[in-house]
C-alpha cells in the first residue's frame, strides 16, 4: 500500500531521477566518443549530451584530471539536488548512498596521514559525495580507537566501527582491513535498512547490495593471496548479507588460490559467468570489469519498477560508472592507445 | 480559389572557394534556402570547418564572461536596430584579438581587486578579532583563575608554567554553524587540555572563500603544551577557520589596531580606484557587445552550414543542395552574385536546378494577420507539399464558430478593444520583448483576438445579448398593446394571472419579423430558453453540415492536384453523397420547416426529429408527410447514402488492384507532358500509384523502376476501410459534435445572465441614496468576474472548442498534415545563446 502515497512525497523526485536517467550515454554517443582523437574532439561531443558546457567554461587546459573532477562536480551537483529534496525516509537512503563513499574518503586519508603527505593534498582527491566536515582531522587519529572516539564519532558512519574499533597501530593493512570491516557493517545496515523499508525497494536494492557483500568477499579473497592474511582473519571481513553467506563464505575463508575461488563460485551461477574463462572475442576483461558490468547490468534492472528507492541508487551507479568510462577513453585518447578504448560498459544496449 | 504552399525545387549551389562564406553570408540575410546536410556519415567534430567553429565557440565564452561582468556592474547594453552584417574572415581575427585583449585586462583588474578585496576583509576579521578576544582576557583575569597573558607578562611565574608546559593561544574566527561541532571535536582530541572561549561577531561578514554572507564567530583557545597545539592546529585547518597571531599585551593590540585601521582606509581608496577603472572598462566594451555578439552568431552559423556542403572533387568549389522556392530561384541567383562580388572571387558562384524524388518542405508564406491563424493549422499538422491549406478559410470560419459560442455584444466588444489595443501599440510591445509566457501567447495571437471580437459582435448583435440584456433597436415587432385593443385581455386578466402569453394570431399583436437578430421581446419572455435552444440547435446543425461539406469538397481540389482522378468518383462522390443524403437532407427539413410554417399554422407543425428518425426505420406512414412525395424521396436518399458505402469501401482498393494487374487507367495518357510534371512537379506519397499508370505502356521494358512497391491489396484494403468506417461513423458523431456551439453558446448565455443577475441587480434594487454607494464596489466586482470568468475563462473554453471543431471535424475530411516545414537559414531566425541565459 505504500505505493498509494509514494508520489505525495517521492514522486517528484522520481521523475526527476527518470528524467536525468535518461540523459545516460548511449551506444551511439560511446561510439562517437571512441572516434575521438583529441580531448577538444571529447569535449565537442559531450556538449551535446546532457553534459552541456561542462567542460566549455574552464579556462584551464583540457586534461583527463580534469574532466574527472567536472564529472564528479556534476554527479554531486545532481545528487545534492536529489537529497536537499528528499524527505524521509529516502533522505536516510540517500545519506546510506553517501557513507560508503565516506569510507573511501576515511581509509585514503589514512593511507595519506601514513605517507605523510599534507592533507591539503590528499583532500582533493576524496570524493566529495563522501565529503564531510571532520575530514582534514582524520590524520591525527593513530588508532582506530582514536579514530573512533575523537574524530567519527559524530559523523554517520560511527556505528560501523562498533566492530573496527582495535588499538593496533594503524597502517596500510590495517587501513585496508578498517576498509573491510567499515563496509561490512555498513553493507548489512543498509541491507536491514532496504529490508525494513519493504516493498519494490527491497526487491530492487536487496539483489544490488547482495551483489555487491559477494563481490567484496570475492575481491577481499583474491586480494589476500600472497599477504599475511589467514583464512580465518579474512572470514572476519565477508559481508554477511549477500548470497553466498554463510556457506559460500566459509569456503571462501578456506581457498587458498584462484582455481578454488573459482570453484566456490561456480556452485552459484550468477557468478559463475563473471569466473568463467573469457571468450575469444570480448578481449581480456579483468575480474574487476566482470563485476562492473555485471552491477549495471542488476542496476540497470532497477528502471523497470516504479514507487521505489532503488532507482536512486542505481542512477548515482551507473552515472559512477559513465564516469569511469568517460574517464577511460579520455585516458585512451590522450594516450593513443585506441585498440583498448572499447574496453569501456555499455550502459543502456 | 485554391491555397497552396509554395513551389519548392531542389537546387544545387556551387561555391568557388574564396567566396563561399560571403554567399552563405548573403543567402542568411535573406532567408530563402533550406540547407540539407551532404555529410550526413561525417560525425561534427570530424568536418571540415571544425577549427572555425571552435574558434567563435571561444569568442562566445570570452563574450559571455564580458556580459556577465557587464550585468555585473548594471551597464545597459545598448541594442542597435540594425543588425551588423557577418564580419568578413580577415576581420575576425581582428575581433577575437581585441575580445581576447578586454578578457586578459578584465581578468587581471578582477583578480586584483578580489586580492585587495580578500585583504580587506582579512583585516576586517582581524580587527573584530582582536576587539572581541579583549573582553575575552579581561573578563578571564577578573572572574577566573586562568592565566592570562598580563599575569604571564608580568609574574612570569603560574602554576602550570612551573609543570613545564608553555602556554599558547590560537585565536581566529569559524563560521557559526560550525562552532559545536567544532568545540566537541577539540574537547575530544585533546582531552580538555584547552580552553575555548567565543563570541559572537555582531556583523555578517562575507566567507572569503564562498562569498556568502554569513555569521561568524571570535574564539580564542588557550592550551598547554606543543603536541596540543599541533593538534589544535589541524583542528582548526580541518574546520576551515581564519587563524590569526594573538597579540601578546594591551599595547600591542593597540598599536595593531591602529594600524589595521589605517590599512584599511587605504585599501577602501585603492578598492575603489580599481572599481572605476573596472567599470569605465566595462562601458567601453559594452558599446559593441551588442554588435559581437551578433557578427559571432552569424559567423558560427555560416561555418555550421558550410560544415553540410561537401566538396568537389577539384576541391575548387563548395557544392550545397538546398530547398528553395522556385519564385525565390532569381533572389537566390542575385544573393550568389552579390556574394562573389563581395568575396572577389574570380569564377562567379552559380545555381543548378537538380530533379529529385524527395518530398519537399512545405512553406506557406504569412504575415503577421495570417501568421496566427497558420499556426492554429500547424499545431495540428504541417500539410504536406502543395497540399490545400485550409488556413485561409480558418481566418474567417474559426472566429465565426467561436462567436458562434462566445455571441454577447458587450463581451466582444470588450475584447475587440484588447486586441485592438494590442494591434496598436504592436512596434512598442513588440521592442518590450517580454519574458512573460503567457503574455506571448495572447500578444502573438493578436490578429486571431480581434477577428474573434469583431465576429462576437456581430452575433452579439443577432442573439441580441449584450451583458446579458437585449437591446431594443429597431422597436418590438411584437406589441401587447393590441392584445387589449383586441379585446383579448382586460386589465382584469391582468391580475388574475401571473403569466400570459401573446397571441400572434391575434391582428396587431406581431407585426412581422424584427429587422435583424432576436426580437428584445424574448428578454422579458419566461420561454425564452425553449425558444432560443430550439433555435440555436437548428442553427449549430445547419452550419455543422455545411462547414463539414465545404471539408469534403476541398478534398476535390487535393485529389485533382496529385493526379488520383479516381479518387474524385471512389472516394469523393460517395463521401459527399452520404454526408448530403443523410444530414443535407436534415438541413433541408429544418430550413423547410421554417418556411412552410407560419404563426397560424404553427400547431400543426411536426417534429423534425421523428421525421428524421422515421426516415432510418422507413415507417410512418401514419404521420402527416411535410410535403407530398416525402417517403419516397426519403427512401431514395436512403438508397443511394447505403449504396455509397460499398463505392468507398471497395472501390478505391479494387480500382487500384485491377490497375496494378495491368489494367488501363481511367484516363489517357498525355504522352510527355505528363511524364515530365510528374518528374519534377511533386511526387507525393500518393502520387506513386500514378507512376504505375505512367508506365503501363512501357510495362514490356525490362528493368522498369516505376513500380515503386509491392501492391498489397490487404493493406489497401484495410487502411480503405477503416477510413470508410471513421468517415461513415464519423458523419455522425461530428454533427452531434457541433452541437457543442450550441451547448457553449447557451451556457455562456446563462453564465452570464446569473451574474449579472446575482451581483448587478443587487445594486440595483437598492433606493437611489445608497445604491448610489453600493454599486460602485457592485458594478467593481461585476466588471473583474465579467473579465476573468466570462471572458477569460469562457473565452479559453469556447477558443478550444472552436480548434477542436476546426482539428478533426473540419480538417479530417481533407487534410493530411504529415509534410515537413520549410526551415530557410535566415540569421534573424537563430537564436541567441545569450538571450537564453537573460545576459542580453
Amino acid at each position: 500500500m505504500a505505493e498509494l502515497s509514494f508520489n505525495k512525497d517521492h514522486g517528484y523526485l522520481e521523475g526527476l531521477v527518470r528524467g536525468m536517467k535518461a540523459g545516460i550515454l548511449t551506444d551511439t554517443d560511446y561510439h562517437n566518443l571512441a572516434q575521438c582523437d583529441t580531448l577538444d574532439d571529447m569535449k565537442l561531443h559531450l556538449q551535446s549530451t546532457d553534459y552541456g558546457k561542462m567542460l566549455s567554461s574552464s579556462e584551464e587546459d583540457l586534461t583527463v584530471s580534469l574532466v574527472d573532477s567536472k564529472l564528479r562536480e556534476n554527479l554531486v551537483t545532481e545528487f545534492s539536488c536529489l537529497r536537499s529534496n528528499a524527505l524521509p525516509p529516502l533522505s536516510t537512503f540517500l545519506d546510506y548512498i553517501t557513507y560508503s563513499y565516506m569510507i573511501d574518503n576515511v581509509v585514503m586519508l589514512i593511507t595519506g596521514a601514513l605517507k605523510q603527505r599534507d592533507v591539503a593534498e590528499v583532500l582533493p582527491r576524496c570524493h566529495p559525495l563522501g565529503a564531510f566536515d571532520q575530514m582534514a582531522a582524520v590524520g591525527i587519529a593513530r588508532t582506530p580507537t582514536e579514530l573512533y572516539s575523537a574524530i567519527l564519532v559524530d559523523t554517520p558512519l560511527a556505528r560501523f566501527f562498533q566492530e573496527a574499533v582495535s588499538d593496533t597501530n594503524l597502517d596500510e593493512m590495517e587501513a585496508e582491513i578498517l576498509r573491510s570491516k567499515l563496509f561490512k557493517a555498513y553493507l548489512e545496515s543498509f541491507h536491514s535498512f532496504c529490508k525494513s523499508l519493504g516493498g519494490a525497494t527491497r526487491d530492487t536494492m536487496c539483489p544490488v547490495l547482495e551483489f555487491e557483500a559477494d563481490r567484496r568477499a570475492f575481491i577481499i579473497t583474491v586480494n589476500s593471496f600472497g599477504t599475511d592474511l589467514s583464512g580465518a582473519d579474512r572470514s572476519v571481513l565477508y559481508p554477511s548479507c549477500g548470497k553466498l553467506y554463510p556457506e559460500g563464505l566459509q569456503l571462501l575463508a578456506r581457498a587458498e588460490d584462484h582455481e578454488q575461488v573459482k570453484a566456490v563460485a561456480d556452485c552459484y551461477p550468477g557468478y559463475k559467468i563473471i569466473f568463467d574463462d573469457p571468450e575469444p572475442e570480448s578481449g581480456c576483461k579483468t575480474l574487476e570489469d566482470r563485476f562492473f558490468e555485471q552491477e549495471v547490468k542488476l542496476n540497470t534492472l532497477a528502471f523497470l519498477q516504479q514507487f521505489h528507492f532503488g532507482v536512486f541508487y542505481s542512477y548515482i551507479k551507473l552515472k559512477e560508472q559513465e564516469s569511469r568510462n568517460i574517464v577511460w577513453i579520455a585516458e585512451c585518447v590522450t594516450q593513443r592507445q585506441k585498440s583498448k578504448i572499447h574496453n569501456y560498459i555499455p550502459i543502456f544496449k | 480559389m485554391v491555397f497552396r504552399s509554395e513551389e519548392m525545387c531542389l537546387a544545387q549551389l556551387f561555391l568557388q572557394s574564396g567566396s563561399e562564406y560571403d554567399c552563405i553570408s548573403e543567402l542568411g540575410e535573406l532567408g530563402l534556402v533550406e540547407f540539407r546536410d551532404l555529410n550526413p556519415s561525417v560525425s561534427s567534430f570530424q568536418r571540415r570547418f571544425v577549427s572555425e567553429i571552435k574558434r567563435c565557440e571561444e569568442m562566445e565564452r570570452i563574450l559571455g564572461y564580458l556580459l556577465r561582468e557587464i550585468q555585473k556592474t548594471h551597464i545597459a547594453v545598448p541594442e542597435e536596430d540594425e543588425s551588423p552584417l557577418a564580419p568578413p574572415p580577415r576581420q575576425v581575427l581582428e575581433i577575437m584579438e581585441q575580445l581576447q585583449r578586454l578578457e586578459m585586462e578584465l581578468s587581471e583588474v578582477a583578480r586584483n581587486k578580489e586580492k585587495l578585496q580578500r585583504n580587506l576583509l582579512e583585516l576586517t576579521e582581524y580587527t573584530h578579532m582582536l576587539k572581541i578576544t579583549r573582553t575575552f582576557i579581561h573578563s578571564r583575569s577578573r572572574y577566573e583563575e586562568f592565566p592570562t597573558m598580563e599575569t604571564d607578562s608580568v609574574s612570569g611565574c603560574t602554576g602550570m608554567q612551573r609543570l613545564g608546559a608553555k602556554l599558547g593561544f590560537v585565536s581566529g574566527l569559524i563560521q557559526r554553524v560550525k562552532v559545536e561541532a567544532f568545540e566537541r571535536m577539540l574537547w575530544r582530541v585533546c582531552k580538555g587540555y584547552t580552553i575555548l572561549s567565543y563570541a559572537e561577531v555582531d556583523e555578517n561578514l562575507t566567507d572569503l572563500d564562498t562569498g556568502e554572507i554569513s555569521k561568524s564567530v571570535v574564539f580564542l583557545i588557550s592550551f598547554w603544551g606543543d603536541q596540543i597545539g599541533q593538534k589544535v592546529q589541524k583542528i582548526c585547518d580541518c574546520y576551515h577557520c581564519h587563524l590569526y597571531p594573538h597579540p601578546e599585551n594591551d599595547e600591542e593590540r593597540a598599536d595593531v589596531l591602529d594600524s589595521l585601521r589605517t590599512r584599511i582606509q587605504d585599501l577602501n581608496n585603492v578598492l575603489h580606484r580599481t572599481e572605476e577603472y573596472l567599470r569605465q572598462v566595462l562601458q567601453k566594451a559594452s558599446e559593441s557587445a551588442f554588435s559581437w555578439v551578433v557578427q559571432v552568431k552569424k559567423m558560427k552559423a555560416i561555418y555550421h552550414i558550410l560544415n553540410l556542403c561537401s566538396f568537389d572533387v577539384t576541391n575548387k568549389c563548395l557544392i550545397a543542395e538546398v530547398w528553395c522556392p522556385v519564385s525565390d530561384l532569381a533572389n537566390l541567383r542575385g544573393a550568389l552574385e552579390e556574394g562573389a562580388r563581395k568575396g572577389d572571387a574570380t569564377v562567379p558562384s552559380f545555381v543548378n536546378r537538380i530533379p529529385s524524388s524527395d518530398t519537399p518542405p512545405t512553406l506557406l508564406r504569412t504575415n503577421k494577420f495570417t501568421s496566427g491563424f497558420q499556426s492554429i493549422v500547424e499545431a495540428y499538422g504541417v500539410g504536406d507539399y502543395r497540399e490545400v491549406s485550409p488556413a485561409p478559410y480558418t481566418i474567417i470560419t474559426f472566429p465565426f464558430l467561436f462567436a458562434v459560442m462566445f455571441g454577447d455584444l458587450g463581451h466582444g466588444i470588450v475584447m475587440s478593444f484588447f486586441a485592438l489595443w494590442m494591434v496598436l501599440t504592436e512596434k512598442q510591445q513588440k521592442k518590450k520583448r517580454s519574458s512573460n509566457e503567457i503574455w506571448e501567447t495572447f500578444f502573438s495571437g493578436r490578429y486571431i483576438i480581434l477577428m474573434m471580437g469583431i465576429f462576437s459582435i456581430y452575433t452579439g448583435l443577432i442573439y441580441n445579448d449584450c451583458f446579458s440584456k437585449s437591446l431594443n433597436i429597431f422597436g418590438s415587432a411584437w406589441s401587447v398593446k393590441a392584445m387589449f385593443t383586441n379585446q383579448q385581455w382586460t386589465n382584469k386578466t391582468l391580475q388574475t394571472n401571473s403569466l400570459l402569453t401573446l397571441d400572434p394570431n391575434v391582428t396587431g399583436v406581431f407585426t412581422g419579423p424584427y429587422p435583424f437578430g432576436i426580437d428584445p421581446i424574448w428578454n422579458l419572455a419566461v420561454n425564452r430558453l425553449s425558444f432560443l435552444n430550439s433555435y440555436k440547435m437548428k442553427m449549430s446543425v445547419v452550419i455543422g453540415v455545411i462547414h463539414m461539406s465545404f471539408g469534403v469538397v476541398l478534398s476535390i481540389f487535393n485529389h485533382l492536384h496529385f493526379q488520383q482522378k479516381f479518387n474524385v468518383y471512389l472516394l469523393f462522390l460517395p463521401e459527399l453523397l452520404f454526408l448530403l443524403c443523410l444530414f443535407g437532407y436534415l438541413v433541408f427539413m429544418i430550413v423547410y420547416k421554417w418556411l412552410a410554417f407560419g404563426a397560424r399554422d404553427s400547431s400543426q407543425a411536426p417534429s423534425i426529429l421523428i421525421h428524421f428518425i422515421n426516415m432510418f426505420v422507413m415507417q410512418g406512414k401514419d404521420l402527416a408527410p411535410l410535403y407530398p412525395g416525402q417517403t419516397g424521396l426519403q427512401i431514395f436518399l436512403i438508397v443511394i447514402a447505403m449504396l455509397s458505402v460499398p463505392v468507398m469501401l471497395l472501390g478505391k482498393p479494387l480500382y487500384l488492384y485491377w490497375l496494378y494487374r495491368g489494367g488501363k487507367g481511367l484516363r489517357r495518357r498525355r504522352g510527355y507532358e505528363r511524364v515530365r510534371r510528374v518528374s519534377e512537379d511533386d511526387t507525393s506519397a500518393a502520387a506513386s500509384y500514378e507512376d504505375d499508370d505512367e508506365d503501363e505502356g512501357l510495362d514490356e521494358m525490362p528493368g522498369r523502376e516505376a513500380l515503386p512497391k509491392e501492391f498489397d491489396f490487404g493493406d489497401v484494403l484495410l487502411y480503405q476501410s477503416i477510413h470508410t468506417i471513421e468517415f461513415c461513423l464519423g458523419c455522425i458523431s461530428n454533427t452531434a459534435s457541433y452541437l457543442r456551439l450550441w451547448a457553449l453558446s447557451l451556457a455562456h448565455a446563462q453564465l452570464s445572465e446569473v451574474l449579472w443577475g446575482m451581483v448587478m441587480r443587487l445594486g440595483l434594487r437598492m433606493t437611489t441614496r445608497v445604491g448610489v454607494v453600493f454599486l460602485v464596489p457592485v458594478f467593481g466586482l461585476f466588471a473583474v468576474l465579467t473579465v476573468s470568468i466570462l471572458l477569460v475563462m469562457e473565452g479559453l473554453s469556447a477558443f478550444l472548442h472552436a480548434l477542436r471543431l476546426h482539428w478533426v471535424e473540419f480538417q479530417n475530411k481533407f487534410y493530411h498534415g504529415t509534410g515537413l516545414k520549410f526551415l530557410p537559414f535566415d540569421f534573424s531566425l537563430l537564436p541567441s545563446v545569450f538571450e537564453q541565459d537573460g545576459l542580453l
